[in-house]
């Protein structure tokens, strides 16, 4: 792996870590999905810092260079955290859904229900 | 010194009754709120027939999430302290009477129930080991030691309930008990003694344990500096 590439993902990492750092600062982010971006750091430092990582297991998994294993890593662990964020946003639509009903539901003291009634038509 | 117990309730039917009684029969003055986090058991039942004493969360938001609700109560009621409650019966009424004393006559931020601070070993195997990480991590990030940081029973100030009430990301876990040392607050631990859980279960999976370690760990470690 060329020394500029080995930079690079030191840069990425640095960057990536002062990104998190300021939205925590700035209590944009919750430490709980902060965590991510913290690990994922971490990992680039390793790999640019100890780059054998990268050579040995491209060379164990059939990789033309380390390179390609590294940028397939990286792009196998953003589908993962996309993945993970898709699910997530799902959750917190169903999750507004419900609170929006149970809001309506809550505020519904049983005053209309009794008027809804009387003006059903009445069968005979 | 007016105390509000906060008590969070996931699916606890088979222990919250037994509990409660527990509590209002050691102390009858103290006041608390029961917050079921959308449970899907008969627990929202139990919490309806409390009357001002239970709150039902329409949806399951967490323990942070719930116990933040009974801060937000307190905080509107102008309660002195609250104290931090396990619904599982593992926490004993008793202890809350020194609690509260420890945090007037210290001036304590946060008085913590600690099972170690008798010298009782920390347990083995994997809780153990969690607790002795996270008291390590606080000696060398704020020295001060703290016996038992993952104590569940804890007691705060009024300026503590209103730091719940309003502010972001905070929870009652030993991530903040480092967050008030490093900002000069004062935190004291009393002995305490604690129950096995009374029924129900736990709901600590191995992967809920890797998050709450991680953030645990990273918070302490890292974020703090930046809070």
């Amino acid at each position: 792996m060329p020394v500029q590439q080995r930079v690079l993902l030191l840069l990425g990492a640095l960057f990536a870590l002062l990104m998190v750092v300021n939205k925590i600062k700035r209590e944009k982010i919750l430490m709980s999905d902060a965590i991510f971006w913290v690990v994922f750091s971490v990992i680039m430092t390793l790999v640019a810092v100890i780059p054998e990582l990268a050579f040995l297991s491209s060379r164990v998994l059939g990789f033309q260079s380390p390179s390609n294993f590294v940028f397939l890593c990286v792009v196998a662990l953003l589908f993962a955290k996309v993945f993970g964020d898709s699910t997530s946003i799902s959750l917190l639509k169903n999750r507004v859904d419900e609170l929006t009903q149970e809001l309506a539901l809550r505020d519904d003291t049983g005053s209309h229900k009794g008027s809804c009634e009387s003006d059903m038509p009445q069968g005979h | 010194m007016r105390v509000l117990a906060v008590i969070p309730a996931y699916n606890e039917e088979a222990c919250l009754e037994g509990t409660l009684a527990m509590l209002t029969a050691t102390c009858p003055d103290i006041d608390y709120l029961v917050v079921n986090d959308g449970s899907h058991d008969e627990t929202g039942a139990i919490v309806s027939s409390l009357g001002t004493s239970g709150i039902n969360l329409a949806v399951n938001t967490g323990l942070a999430s719930a116990f933040r609700t009974g801060m937000k109560y307190a905080w509107r009621h102008d309660y002195d302290a609250v104290v931090q409650f396990d619904a599982d019966g593992q926490h004993l009424p008793e202890y809350i009477p020194p609690m509260a004393r420890a945090l007037r006559e210290e001036r304590a931020s946060i008085v913590i129930a600690s099972r170690y601070l008798d010298g009782s070993r920390q347990p083995e195997g994997l809780r153990g080991v969690g607790s002795r990480i996270i008291s390590w991590l606080i000696r060398i990030t704020t020295g001060t030691k703290i016996t038992d940081p993952t104590s569940g029973m804890r007691m705060y100030d009024r300026d503590m309930i209103g730091w719940f009430a309003k502010n972001f990301d905070i929870a009652p876990e030993p991530d903040t008990v480092a967050l008030v040392l490093r900002k000069g607050g004062k935190v004291v631990e009393i002995p305490a003694r604690m129950e096995d859980r009374q029924g129900g279960e736990s709901y600590f999976n191995l992967a809920s344990i890797i998050t709450y370690m991680s953030r645990t760990c990273l918070s302490i470690l890292l974020f703090q500096w930046f809070r």
